[in-house]
């Protein structure tokens, strides 16, 4: 393991971050991935590690302290994991067609299943030759080499992970003009900024409706309904229970995402479910508008009944209701599960997908050994 | 458009279709005032509220073109929520309108008096004095003129909100009564008559239909069941304070949603009686409702396709309940039957008045949205349909008066009773 | 071809049912070009472990035949091995697993990229490769049920289908950790359940015999249905005992979890268009009797009180527990179909891909849709 005096560096910074994420003092997931990648940086640019395995234990165990921060928060361990594939990447890419490195891959039956059949061995390409230092992994005259020839790499790369944040706004709204036609009826629920800035970008070409459902108890569906109609976007708040009523008249249900799973599902916040359900039984397209950011490989979570985060019930029942407090129970989950059978399509900030595909672009995203930190 | 303006537009179109039409029957007005709702609506003069002013100016379509200052850009979502009419303010009355109407009329757009049972035998015990106050003009007989003496009764109250199902069929029952007074008979002895068939009604097709079904929709909860119930329905609450006086163990978990955030006032009497409950919003449903065992629903009508017209949100409670397999029971007396087909929650609706029911509670925000809306930003609107329909598909049964019945089978139920119309 | 009987024990049962169902007991000599080499004796030899599964006794089967080969050439070896993969075929009533295993061991050997010029040298790689894989691949097991453990939370009723090796270890594996109780069905007409309901029950987990026709009864109290497979198809669909077809389609009315445990070596590169497009299907399967045949005693339409037949049909027949008892009652008039009538109903049947929610393998936890993904890897181009 590296040296105590990066350790402790390494962990104050991440240190900070945790109690930020266990305070929810990071609100949002795309500021979460942000500043996960932030610290990533930090760290990857003071580390010291002879060999890949130790760089990749180390991002781990970062992973690793930052999910137990803040579990329910999703997009902390994907962007890990991101970083640990592009990473991985780098790193193949770098020792390809050095003689020293390349190991030998070993064709057994069980590579054949679940890689396919043998990709023919690499040949050292001209490209190689320019590069003038070699890698050498665990060098014991010079440990830091590895490290020091890797690093400008490994930081481009985390920097591409920075820069793919930072628009993933601007790039799911790249061709909203293309999903939504004039005089359309729009229905969406609660506040999401990419559900936001989609139908914003959109409202520059077209001239379309929004039905907001405000999406009690966190009722931010005001702040949306405001915002819209503040960009001359004609907009309709509407209670939830109305959601049903109006569904006949919508053409379009299109919500935002907190995490989306390796079936093909999401998380989203609650009353999503409703929504996609009411629109599902009226054959209304619904379409889920969130960036690459919230794909997680995780199947599991929606059996657990504690994978939906509770919040306050005092905003479904206040304290001026004195006498019925202690009598009844009072349930605010935060989160719905939504099946991949109610969702159309996923608009990403890398193009559209259907559910079924989604687990196929985690296989791309993220490698298989990072599926648990 | 000045209000004179406006004022004038409306008696023209008034005496249009008084000269259109002889002897309007009172049901008709209610049903022409929402046709010409459009025209109306705008042409309303308000000596009320600027404000009001205003959200009926919102309210319009744009085809009579009252609204056409306006930004044709903006209307552009409007007119298909433009039939669902706002409750239009309190016109300055013609004729006398007697107190106890006025002081319903108040109650009803204040909603002091909400539920359709409630409203109807409010109604009913309303029109009970004014009959007995009514004294029968010279020249004229008591089945007669009584229907045209109220007629401006019952519009002044549609104006103060529309009427509900109840309401229509009881009135009509009422029609029909009175039609049917004997002409020889003294005209205390028909006021008496007439006031004792309104009893019976209200005893016969409110109260003691609804001891039937509790006690019939009281045999399907059993011990440790869950019972999941919307909103607050007046039959629903019986159901279970009986069943729970029956010595049943069961537990409660009522949801609810705004505007009208009718389930607290459920809980209330819920856990006055010691019923253990669970309460939550209604987007929190999916979490829970693979806990409930059964679906208690009250409806405000129901129609002859089986389609149950009732509080905004209870289309999606049935609607998830028939996906997690959870039995859905609706509970209605049979005088709410409507014999209309309802397709969707559109081809009927009311809104809730917008200055009542923005401010959602414990809202973070201290500046309410209303004044946002109107004032500032035109784009914003702000709908609070009470209203919607639950497709017959949803329905596992329904439980009246009559029985348990499978909602396809609902407009067999006259003919079965020997009754040529509810 | 005959009719097939019902033989074939790809789910490793033997003894007891050997005698009373006739497997195809003589085993002629199979002369195969210049050895006596018997592929299909040496498959019978593999099966009898139990723990082997039909697609890996098959390969190491072929590994055996590989060895024995004395071919000089490539060409000459996978023409030996599909000659061995044809015998095994025709020998086998039920082959679509069989084939799976048959078909990647031949790919595998097709696409191995040899460097080295030494024909035998290859060969014994390649030996050494199929032994190797069969071992790993008895992993394979354990590690699907590790995947399926996440999916199962304490106090989960499971239903279940016959009997299958990788989903009495998921099974085991849970019980050690959480609280589940199992139902498991009958799976006539073989009687398999009952074997799947002692392992269970020996190892201390509630479990419950179910009828085959009461699934639907019981689908509303259940979590979610768990079946293992013969092979997964390239529509991502399902082929296993007769009867999980109607699981899956009950479950999805009742909207529950259907579950598929699948090894690697069971993908197949089949693409059934229907129950009827199956390899193992044929006319027979479900005809109607011809009238001539009415007359004779032995092919009596009608389901027969046969004591003898009855007792001749399956041991497991007897052994059959009553619903409610849980106990083995023999009741004496018990009324069975005729052991030709059972021959005319099918064995196996194909699940809809839509059917199914999950496959969980050792290669991940898959959408049906992403099966195919692994199958174009191995088979295309």
């Amino acid at each position: 393991m590296a040296s105590d005096i990066q350790n402790y560096a390494n962990q104050r910074i991440v240190e900070v971050l945790a109690s930020k994420l266990r305070r929810r003092q990071v609100v949002g997931s795309r500021n979460a991935a942000i500043e996960t990648t932030l610290v990533l940086r930090q760290v990857v640019s003071k580390a010291r590690f002879s060999n890949i395995d130790q760089l990749v234990d180390i991002i781990r165990s970062v992973g690793r302290r930052l999910v137990e921060a803040q579990p329910k928060e999703h997009t902390v361990g994907n962007t890990v994991r991101k970083v640990l594939h592009h990473i991985r990447e780098e790193y193949h890419t770098a020792v390809e067609g050095t003689a020293a490195a390349t190991k030998k891959e070993d064709f057994s039956i069980s590579r054949f299943v679940s890689q396919g059949q043998p990709r023919k061995q690499n040949i050292p390409v001209p490209k190689s030759e320019e590069r003038t230092t070699t890698l050498r992994e665990n060098d014991p005259d010079d440990p830091d080499s590895f490290a020091k020839g890797l690093k400008p790499v490994l930081m481009e790369a985390i920097q591409d992970v920075l820069d793919e944040l930072e628009t993933v706004y601007d790039n799911v709204s790249k061709n909203a003009r293309d999903h939504i036609h004039s005089d359309e009826i729009v229905l969406t629920i609660g506040h999401s900024k990419t559900v936001e800035a989609f139908l914003k970008s959109a409202a520059h070409y077209r001239n379309y409706t929004v039905i907001v459902a405000e999406s009690s108890p966190s009722y931010s569906g005001h702040e949306m309904a405001r915002s819209l109609s503040s960009s001359n976007i004609s907009t309709f708040l509407v209670p939830d229970s109305s959601i049903y009523a109006l569904m006949s008249r919508v053409n379009k249900v299109i919500l935002g995402a907190h995490a989306i799973l390796a079936n093909g599902g999401m998380f989203a916040l609650t009353g999503s479910l409703l929504a996609a359900s009411a629109a599902h039984a009226h054959s209304t397209p619904v379409v889920v508008c969130a960036g690459q950011f919230k794909l997680t490989p995780l199947w599991n979570l929606y059996h657990e009944y504690g994978a939906l985060d509770f919040s306050d019930p005092s905003s479904v029942l206040g304290f001026e209701e004195g006498d019925l407090v202690d009598k009844v129970d009072v349930i605010n989950p935060y989160f719905d599960y939504v099946r991949p059978e109610l969702v159309d399509v996923y608009i990403t900030n890398d193009g559209d997908h259907p559910p079924s595909s989604v687990y196929r672009l985690i296989k791309e995203s993220y490698d298989d050994d990072d599926h648990e930190l | 458009m000045t209000k004179a303006e406006r004022r004038e537009l409306q008696e023209r179109q008034r005496a249009e279709k008084a000269s259109g039409k002889t002897g309007s029957a009172a049901p008709s007005t209610p049903a022409a005032k929402k046709g010409r709702r459009g025209s109306l609506a705008e042409g309303l003069s308000t000596p009320g509220s600027a404000q009001k002013g205003k959200e009926t100016k919102e309210g319009v379509s744009g085809a009579v073109g009252g609204g056409g200052g306006e930004d044709a850009g903006k209307a552009r979502g409007l007119r298909i929520f433009s039939h669902f009419g706002l409750p239009k303010p309190i016109t300055s009355h013609k004729g006398e309108i007697h107190p106890a109407i006025v002081r319903l009329g108040l109650q009803f757009s204040e909603f002091k008096i909400t539920g359709a049972n409630a409203r109807c035998i409010a109604t009913l015990t309303a029109f009970k004095s004014v009959i007995q106050d009514y004294v029968t003009p010279p020249n004229n007989t008591l089945s007669r003129h009584l229907m045209t003496h109220l007629s401006p009764q019952i519009s002044y109250l549609v104006a103060a909100r529309p009427m509900s199902v109840t309401m229509g069929n009881a009135i009509r029952q009422l029609k029909l009564e009175i039609s049917g007074t004997d002409i020889d008979l003294p005209e205390q002895d028909a006021k008496d008559a007439l006031c004792d068939k309104i009893d019976n009604y209200i005893r016969d097709r409110i109260i003691i239909a609804d001891q039937v079904i509790q006690d019939t929709a009281g045999k399907k909860i059993k011990d440790g069941d869950v019972i999941l119930t919307y909103a607050r329905s007046s039959v629903v609450e019986k159901v279970l304070l009986q069943a729970h006086s029956d010595g049943k163990k069961f537990s409660v978990i009522v949801v609810d949603s705004r505007p009208m955030l009718e389930g607290k006032n459920l809980l209330h009497t819920l856990s006055s009686h010691s019923i253990p409950t669970t309460y939550l919003l209604l987007p929190s449903l999916p979490s829970i409702i693979t806990e409930a065992t059964t679906i208690l629903l009250g409806a405000h009508s129901l129609h002859s396709n089986g389609a149950v017209y009732s509080r905004a949100g209870t289309a999606m409670v049935a609607m998830l309940g028939k996906e997690y397999r959870v039995p859905v029971v609706v509970c209605c007396e049979t005088y709410k039957f409507s014999e209309s087909v309802g397709v969707d929650g559109f081809s009927k609706n009311e809104l809730a008045p917008i200055n009542k029911f923005s401010t959602p509670p414990h809202s973070k925000s201290p500046q309410s949205l209303l004044s946002a809306s109107t004032n500032e930003n035109p784009y914003l609107e702000i709908l609070n349909p009470l209203y919607d329909l639950t497709p017959p598909t949803s329905i596992t049964a329904v439980v009246t008066e009559v029985g348990v019945i499978p909602p396809n089978s609902i407009s067999s139920i006259p003919l079965a009773l020997g009754r040529n119309m509810i | 071809m005959a009719v097939p009987l019902v033989s074939v024990p790809e789910f490793g049962l033997r003894s007891t049912h050997s005698q009373a169902i006739s497997v195809s007991a003589t085993i002629e000599e199979e002369p195969s070009a210049s050895q006596e080499f018997n592929v299909f004796q040496v498959y019978q030899r593999i099966l009898e472990n139990e723990e082997i599964a039909t697609p890996l006794a098959a390969i190491l089967a072929l590994t055996e035949l590989l060895d024995h080969s004395r071919a000089g050439t490539m060409f000459e070896l996978v023409k030996e091995l599909n000659g061995g993969a044809e015998v095994l075929k025709t020998r086998t009533s039920n082959s679509i697993s069989l084939n799976a295993g048959c078909e990647l061991f031949i790919a595998f050997v097709t696409l191995f990229p040899h460097e080295s010029d030494s024909f035998s040298e290859l060969k014994t790689e390649l030996v050494k490769q199929g032994q190797q894989y069969a071992k790993e691949a008895l992993t394979y097991r354990h590690k699907i049920a590790e995947l399926a453990l996440g999916f199962i939370k304490d106090d989960s009723v499971i239903l279940t289908h016959s009997y299958s090796r990788v989903v009495i270890q998921a099974l085991l594996l849970a019980h050690k950790q959480k609280r589940i109780s199992v139902y498991v069905t009958e799976a006539r007409p073989r009687g398999f359940g009952v074997k799947t309901y002692e392992i269970l029950t020996a190892a201390g987990i509630p479990c419950a015999m179910v009828l085959d026709s009461a699934v639907a009864y019981v689908m509303d109290t259940v979590d979610f249905v768990l079946v293992g497979s013969e092979a997964v198809v390239e529509s991502g669909g399902l082929i296993n005992a007769v009867g999980s077809n109607q699981m899956a389609i009950i479950a999805k009315a009742a909207n529950k979890p259907f579950y598929a445990l699948a090894e690697s070596y069971k993908f197949h590169r089949l693409f059934p268009l229907s129950q009827y497009d199956l390899p193992t299907h044929h006319p027979d399967i479900l005809s109607f009797p011809k009238p001539a045949h009415r007359s004779s005693p032995a092919l009596t339409a009608r389901p027969s009180v046969h004591p003898s037949i009855a007792g001749h049909v399956s041991t497991a027949t007897e052994e059959l527990p009553t619903w409610k008892s849980g106990l083995l009652v023999k009741s004496p008039f018990q009324m069975s179909m005729t052991p030709e009538q059972i021959s005319r109903n099918p064995s196996v049947d194909y699940t809809r891909p839509d059917l199914i929610s999950l496959v969980f393998s050792d290669v991940g936890i898959l959408t049906p849709e992403g099966v195919s993904q692994y199958l174009v890897g191995m088979f295309a181009g």
